[in-house]
């Protein structure tokens, strides 16, 4: 554990905001370190703080001490090898699939065929082949999110970070939509090496996660670091898997 | 961005000269009949000009007031005030400006009727822009921070489509404005000498002054139909296109939503004629996009550069900016310390054109009102007549004109009266559209849902215009109201100052006064302390009574839908 180094060191970050002169605390020293191979969630009650770390960690934010080093140097400004899904998808209403896919790569000026054979490839890995020319608002909520998904894989990220990325979803969706996440995960020959995710919601965690990140309280703090050494696929309906619901629940509440 | 504006200005201007050439080969004497359709030509390119212009005005004012909080704080004041003020106060002003520094010539008189168009058109466009700018979602925008949209990028891939969709709907009102000033500044009389340019509006006008009531009909049937051409071969394919640049607030599934009010819904949209036209224009629009990134990568290698280029540009626009309030203030203070004789004739003026305002205002919504509940509600009157009112509504009140006078002084016996008349029906027909087609839209946008509960707990006629109707169409009933208080406002300077027959007729009023103090006695102080009391006035009224009315209505009768 020593001599790797980790991908992401996320070192007693704190975040107030001012607002008429009073300090309102989101954060508060939080620290934990992401290796190669971690896929993480983050769970919290809502208005703990927890969105408000992944946008510092993504580089959308500044915290107001502390600090997040991404491969042993600090994160300044939006860093290019991290990706990032959001609850809301943020699609652009007005691009095909195709485009938004591309959008990331265009900004660093890839040439339009690797461009066009990337974006393929990604759309193609969500599933969404054949709706490269459709507009978002010609997708339902899981289409969009795999659009997303495709679009935070092509630009190559070593972390993925997702915030809440299936709470605008029905549950059977979101349900679908998580097992297909895992399988990409599992696929040796597509990025990214860490993933770190944000959710309300204990047993999608539990259900997904190798390591929970327990935050509570106001301002949030970490409070709990849990290995989830459940065997996978993971079973819902197992007593280990609602052991592990139930502990986290506790630390919440 | 710095430069891109900058390139789009000179894109602008490269309209503009072509534009005038066009216009200014235009034989002066066309003004036959048959000449009608040339006559069309020259009244569009007119229009196309200032509205080319105005968009490009609007899309860098919009941009620099949306994203540069120091000049926002300038910006969007002055915009508010531009808005809102009634640009035809200037009119008169304008037009004099323009004809005596040309000599009376063609140059000078097309130049004053494209400005006069551009301000009837530009802010209300710039505004949108601002709009749209500051309502791109959240998520959207760290969408593109976090993808690494800058510079040029951002502005292709975000910040232009998000404003597309309201630049489009704010250009077709503008685009509506600026065919009333366009027939109005076509021809004017001053100091005893009549200046025309050869257009529609010009043809209208003088068959009125001929009293040749067959070629008012000609004319207007050609105006009609040029507004109706040029709507459904750009505006309805253009919002066709622009719909594709809406961000959906995301919301639950609805039953019923209503169908809403959509203008010129029975002209053919011609799906696809802008994505058509757009995929044409892809290949010329990627060499602009390389062209700027290349721009932009150079800039980064000298970070100096654009830095000294923004603070050229901002120190330019402060020195502007501060001789022309300056100016303003101290010509103002000089006024008020000696006015003119004429002065005092300014409240009653002011109080006149009011009540004038009031009664055609009135008038207004006695007949709107019940119009659009019949209209909304029915869909097979909607099919028939809206059709028919929007033709109507097409017409800009300024073309009018010499009919509304002449029936005015026929069917009065006293000379007087008439005018006054003549002087409420341009208000009236200036003012009633906006409130109708708002209303009919707020009718429209009553949920299925809410009528049915309504009509299961077995409300009909008066209590359920009160309990439902009324309720649900007051903030559409109060936007109408804020944009037919600006036209009222603005027509005041055509309807109180009537050319007609040989004569002038006039009343007494604001507009009345501009226009004296403009072309009669040449009374430039007369003519500002005018121009500022109207300002006061309409400043007042819209601080005072709209803005505050709309918020509250804003809460207490938004319909949620979903």
């Amino acid at each position: 554990m020593t001599a790797r180094q980790p991908i992401l060191e996320v070192k007693d970050v704190s975040r107030s905001y001012f607002e008429n002169g009073k300090e309102f605390k989101a954060l508060e020293r939080v620290r934990f370190d992401l290796h190669d191979q971690d896929f993480v969630c983050i769970v919290g009650p809502s208005g703990c703080g927890k969105s408000t770390l992944l946008r510092i960690i993504v580089g959308l934010d500044r915290p107001t001490t502390g600090e997040v080093l991404y491969q042993g140097r600090l994160i300044e400004a939006r860093n290019p090898q991290v990706a990032m899904v959001f609850q809301s998808f943020a699609l652009f209403p007005w691009l095909t699939v195709e485009q938004n896919v591309e959008l990331g790569l265009e900004a660093r000026h890839v040439p339009p065929p690797v461009r066009a054979e990337k974006a393929k490839k990604y759309i193609d890995a969500v599933g969404l082949t054949g709706f490269e020319n459709a507009f978002p608002r010609e997708l339902s909520g899981g289409m969009k999110q795999r659009v997303g998904l495709a679009r935070a894989l092509a630009t190559d990220p070593v972390l993925l970070c997702m915030d809440e990325p299936f709470s605008s979803l029905d549950a059977l969706t979101a349900r679908s939509l998580r097992d297909e996440i895992l399988e990409l995960w599992h696929d040796p020959d597509l990025p990214p090496r860490a993933v770190l995710m944000v959710t309300h919601l204990i047993e999608e965690a539990v259900y997904l996660a190798d390591r929970v990140l327990v935050i509570s309280g106001k301002p949030g703090r970490l409070v709990a670091e849990l290995e989830i050494d459940l065997p996978r696929p993971r079973n819902r309906r197992e007593p280990e898997f609602y052991g592990w619901v139930d502990d986290i629940y506790s630390l919440i509440v | 961005m710095a430069a891109s504006r900058r390139r789009l200005w000179i894109v602008a201007g490269v309209v503009l000269v072509a534009a005038l050439v066009v216009i200014l080969l235009a034989p002066p004497n066309a003004s036959e009949a048959r000449d009608l359709g040339l006559l069309s030509v020259y009244s569009l390119t007119r229009m196309f000009a200032a509205y080319g212009i105005a968009l490009v005005f609007a899309i860098a004012y919009g941009t620099t007031a949306a994203t540069n909080k120091k000049a926002a704080t300038v910006l969007l004041p002055l915009l508010d005030v531009l808005q809102s003020i009634p640009i035809l106060g200037f009119f008169p002003a304008v037009l004099l400006f323009f004809v005596t520094s040309f000599n009376g010539s063609a140059l000078g008189l097309e130049l004053s009727v494209v400005v006069l168009v551009f301000t009837s058109m530009a802010w209300n466009m710039a505004f949108g822009v601002y709009e749209a700018l500051t309502t791109i979602p959240h998520d959207l925008e760290d969408a593109a921070a976090e993808f690494g949209l800058t510079g040029w990028l951002r502005f292709r891939r975000l910040m232009f489509p998000a404003s597309v969709h309201k630049l489009v709907y704010n250009s077709i009102l503008s685009w509506t404005n600026g065919w009333f000033f366009l027939v109005a500044s076509e021809v004017f009389a001053a100091y005893g000498t009549t200046y025309t340019r050869p257009g529609i509006g010009s043809f209208i006008a003088r068959a009125g002054a001929a009293g040749d009531v067959g070629s008012i009909g000609l004319g207007l049937a050609a105006l009609v139909v040029v507004v109706l051409v040029v709507d459904a071969l750009v505006w309805r394919p253009l919002s066709g296109w622009a719909d594709t640049f809406r961000i959906d607030v995301p919301r639950g599934e609805t039953v019923r939503a209503p169908r809403p009010y959509e203008r010129l819904r029975w002209i053919p949209r011609f799906p696809g004629m802008w994505h058509r036209v757009s995929a044409r224009l892809r290949p010329v629009v990627h060499a602009y996009d390389r062209a700027s990134i290349r721009l932009e990568r150079t800039y980064a290698r000298h970070p100096s550069v654009p830095k000294n280029l923004r603070r050229v540009d901002l120190v330019l626009f402060l020195v502007v900016f501060v001789l022309v309030v300056g100016a303003g203030l101290v010509g103002l203070a000089g006024l008020l310390r000696s006015p003119p004789p004429d002065a005092t004739q300014i409240p009653n003026a002011a109080l006149s054109s009011f009540a004038r305002l009031v009664v055609a205002y009135v008038v207004a919504i006695a007949w709107t009102l019940p119009a659009a509940a019949y209209v909304g509600r029915s869909a097979r009157a909607s099919r028939v007549l809206t059709p028919v009112l929007e033709v109507f509504a097409s017409i800009p009140a300024t073309a009018l004109l010499p009919l509304i006078v002449g029936f005015s002084l026929a069917v009065t016996s006293n000379g007087g009266i008439g005018v006054q008349l003549a002087s409420v029906l341009i208000a009236l027909f200036s003012m009633q559209w906006y409130l109708l087609f708002n209303l009919i839209g707020g009718v429209r946008a009553i949920p299925g849902d809410l009528t049915e509960a309504a009509r299961s707990f077995g409300l009909r006629g008066w209590t359920y215009w009160r309990r439902v109707l009324l309720p649900a169409v007051v903030p559409s009933f109060l936007t109408g109201s804020i944009t037919a208080w600006g036209a009222g406002w603005n027509a005041l300077i055509v309807s109180e100052y009537l050319p007609f027959g040989g004569t002038v007729h006039e009343v007494t009023g604001l507009g009345a006064l501009l226009n004296h103090a403009t072309f009669v006695s040449s009374d430039p102080k007369l003519l500002l302390l005018t121009i500022f009391m109207m300002i006061v006035v309409v400043l007042a009224m819209n601080k005072l009574l709209w803005h505050p009315l709309a918020k509250r209505a804003s809460v207490r009768y938004r319909v949620e839908v979903g």
